[in-house]
């Protein structure tokens, strides 16, 4: 089976500034997929380059199996997207704008029914989408998404505005679409969101990708100690590096940043003190995916 | 496909309250003018009870003609030409700048890329529309012939060449909307707003009314009067002008001496001409809309 989404290569250019950098993803079916990355690193540019809104500078974008393009119809005909913000037309009922994308695309109004029961949305579907609140809006653009029962759904940041309770119904939703075979590609700056989620994060900053794999492990290879010395940086690196539970060891500064597992922290100490170097300080590397997250997207380019 | 958009495009127009209020304005407009003629021709007639001419005797023929049939059709599309362009640029400049300005474009083409499809459709949907507009400003005309030409003594009559000629001139007044429709389109999708496009459409309006103000020029011989007769105004008149003969009316003595079928272009340069304008107008229409890039900066 193909990958639901594949790009190689993938970047665009505003300008002089670049906003997504020789992207090379690769999300396959069934797949809860979370992009992340700090304001401004090029998520929502992406995911315009995937839905054929925004041409790419270079590269190239397949989306089920289809060169975005060249085929953009036929890809598009499985994709359910929101962009950004809900955007709907203000004086029609949340109803009728999803009947403009029903009509547009053949759908009979059991399809509406359906994807406004799916977001709780069936008793205001008469209102008006101005007098809807911002959950409410979004709600609707979930709706809006699913309402051809497409094959991949691409959520741009979908828990904006949403509510406690709303984030964990839209976190079921998105369990239960991905357990129907379905792909979702979320968007989002706020790890914690996804983290629960997805298989697979990639974090993007400034249009490239610093980190990709499943979020396991992601977790695992962020495991680590944190140790402090005055001295012979090098030497002690080499001593861990034989070690068999130290998967590996980086000098950084005057730390070492050593993977192994943190409860071993006493018996590294014993083993260096014991080589005749000193530690002044040892401690657990936070293991949180938010903290690697933070770290990896903190310091501004 | 395209039945499928302007299914789609149709919800959104005719749902929209700002098509509801300008079609009621322009009906408005309609009767109150006419209201005016009638007024005028019952003060030159003394139909009540005393005589005022405002204006001489062969004006207040014409404007008493617009007050019946057959002259009633000819004078609802002159009003679809003249207040009725500015409600079409509104619709218009409404119709595609919002798109922009409410994000809902992009939410359309990330389901249905096939833009020229989508422009197409909202284009004809506003020119089926405008269409819808004309049927019902001549219903109206239909009740005001009989109550204004029944109070005045004479509500005219209706023959077959006047049915024949009746839907020749709907189309010919559709045909005149077309360059303000697509010049509009043209000028919201450059600048991705309502205010670009109805500022466009309404700066070429005015452009119209002073070249309208040139109009000595016909009468200048050779290469002037040669480049003149290829604005588009003159060649609207042209066809506008030919409505109003249609129906038995003359607008040179009514309106404005060069409102002459004798120095405005012939009806088919006057197609030609405008069908050039329309081209170039729409395919700068299509070209931005095709080729832009949809990010969410407007
Ligand atoms: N139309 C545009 N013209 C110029 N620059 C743009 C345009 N659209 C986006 N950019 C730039 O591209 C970069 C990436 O923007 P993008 O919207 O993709 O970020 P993002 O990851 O979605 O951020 P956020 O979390 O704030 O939504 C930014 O530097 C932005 O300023
Ligand atoms: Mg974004």
């Amino acid at each position: 089976m193909p990958n639901v989404i594949e790009t190689h290569k993938l970047s665009k250019r505003f300008g002089q500034r670049i906003a997504v950098d020789s992207l090379d993803l690769q999300v396959a079916a069934g797949e809860i997929y979370g992009f992340l990355g700090p304001n401004g690193a090029g998520k929502t540019t992406t995911i315009a380059m995937l839905l054929a809104l925004v041409k790419p500078t270079s590269g190239q974008a397949f989306v089920l199996g289809y060169d975005i393009q060249k085929n953009a119809s036929e890809a598009l005909q499985g994709v359910g997207a929101m962009v950004e913000a809900p955007a709907f037309y203000p004086y029609l009922s949340g109803w009728d704008n999803l009947r403009v994308f029903a009509s547009a695309a053949g759908l009979p109004n059991s399809a509406i029914e359906r994807a406004l029961s799916m977001v709780d949305l069936s008793t205001r579907a008469k209102d008006k989408f101005r007098t809807y609140s911002q959950g409410m809006k979004q709600r609707l653009g979930i709706a809006a998404a699913l309402l051809h029962d497409p094959k991949l759904i691409i959520l741009d940041e979908p828990t904006n505005g949403l509510d406690p309770a709303g984030t964990v119904e839209l976190r079921e939703l998105i369990r239960s679409l991905a357990a129907d075979g379905r792909t979702v590609f979320i968007s989002s700056h706020l790890l914690h969101e996804v983290e629960h989620i997805c298989s697979r994060v990639a974090i993007l900053k400034s249009g490239k990708i610093v980190r990709e794999g499943a979020v396991a492990e992601l977790l695992k290879r962020d495991q680590g100690l944190l140790l402090d010395l005055a001295s012979e940086h090098e030497r002690a690196a080499q001593l861990l590096r034989q070690l068999a539970w130290v998967a590996d060891v980086r000098v950084v500064g005057k730390q070492l940043e050593v993977e192994a597992p943190s409860e071993r922290a006493a018996e590294l100490n014993m083993f260096l003190a014991q080589q005749g170097i000193a530690v002044s300080g040892i401690r657990a590397r936070e293991s949180s995916l938010e903290e690697l997250f933070l770290e990896l997207t903190q310091t501004t380019s | 496909m395209l039945i499928k958009l302007l299914k789609a495009e149709w919800i959104k127009l005719v749902h929209r309250p700002m098509t509801k209020t300008l079609l009621l304005i322009f009906l408005l407009m309609t009767a109150l003018i006419l209201s005016l003629y009638f007024v005028v021709v019952g003060l030159a007639l003394g139909s009540f009870g005393f005589q005022v001419a405002l204006f001489n005797p062969v004006q207040i023929e014409q404007y008493r003609l617009q007050l019946s049939f057959p002259g009633m059709f000819g004078a609802i599309l002159g009003q679809v030409n003249g207040i009725g362009g500015i409600c079409a640029i509104i619709i218009t400049a409404g119709a595609i700048g919002s798109e922009y300005n409410w994000g809902t474009l992009r939410a359309q083409l990330a389901r249905q890329p096939n833009r020229a499809m989508y422009l197409t459709a909202k284009l004809i949907a506003i020119m089926l529309l405008l269409l819808i507009a004309i049927l019902l400003a001549q219903a109206l005309g239909l009740v005001l012939a009989f109550v204004f030409g029944g109070l005045l003594g004479s509500v005219g009559s209706v023959n077959a060449g006047d049915l024949i000629n009746l839907p020749i001139a709907i189309l010919r007044s559709l045909y005149v909307l077309l360059p303000y429709v697509l010049f509009t389109a043209a000028c919201s999708i450059f600048g991705r707003s309502v205010l670009a496009g109805t500022a466009g459409g309404m700066i070429f309006l005015t452009t119209d009314l002073v070249l309208g103000g040139l109009s000595f020029l016909p009468n200048t011989d050779g290469l002037l009067a040669f480049v003149y007769s290829l604005l588009v105004q003159q060649n609207i008149n042209s066809l506008v002008v030919r409505n109003a003969y249609s129906f038995g009316l003359d607008p040179s003595i009514a309106l404005s001496r060069f409102l002459d079928l004798a120095i405005l272009p012939s009806q088919l340069q006057a197609v030609i001409v405008i069908a050039v304008y329309c081209l170039s107008f729409g395919a700068t229409a299509y070209y931005w809309f095709l080729k832009r890039d949809l990010t969410g900066a407007a």
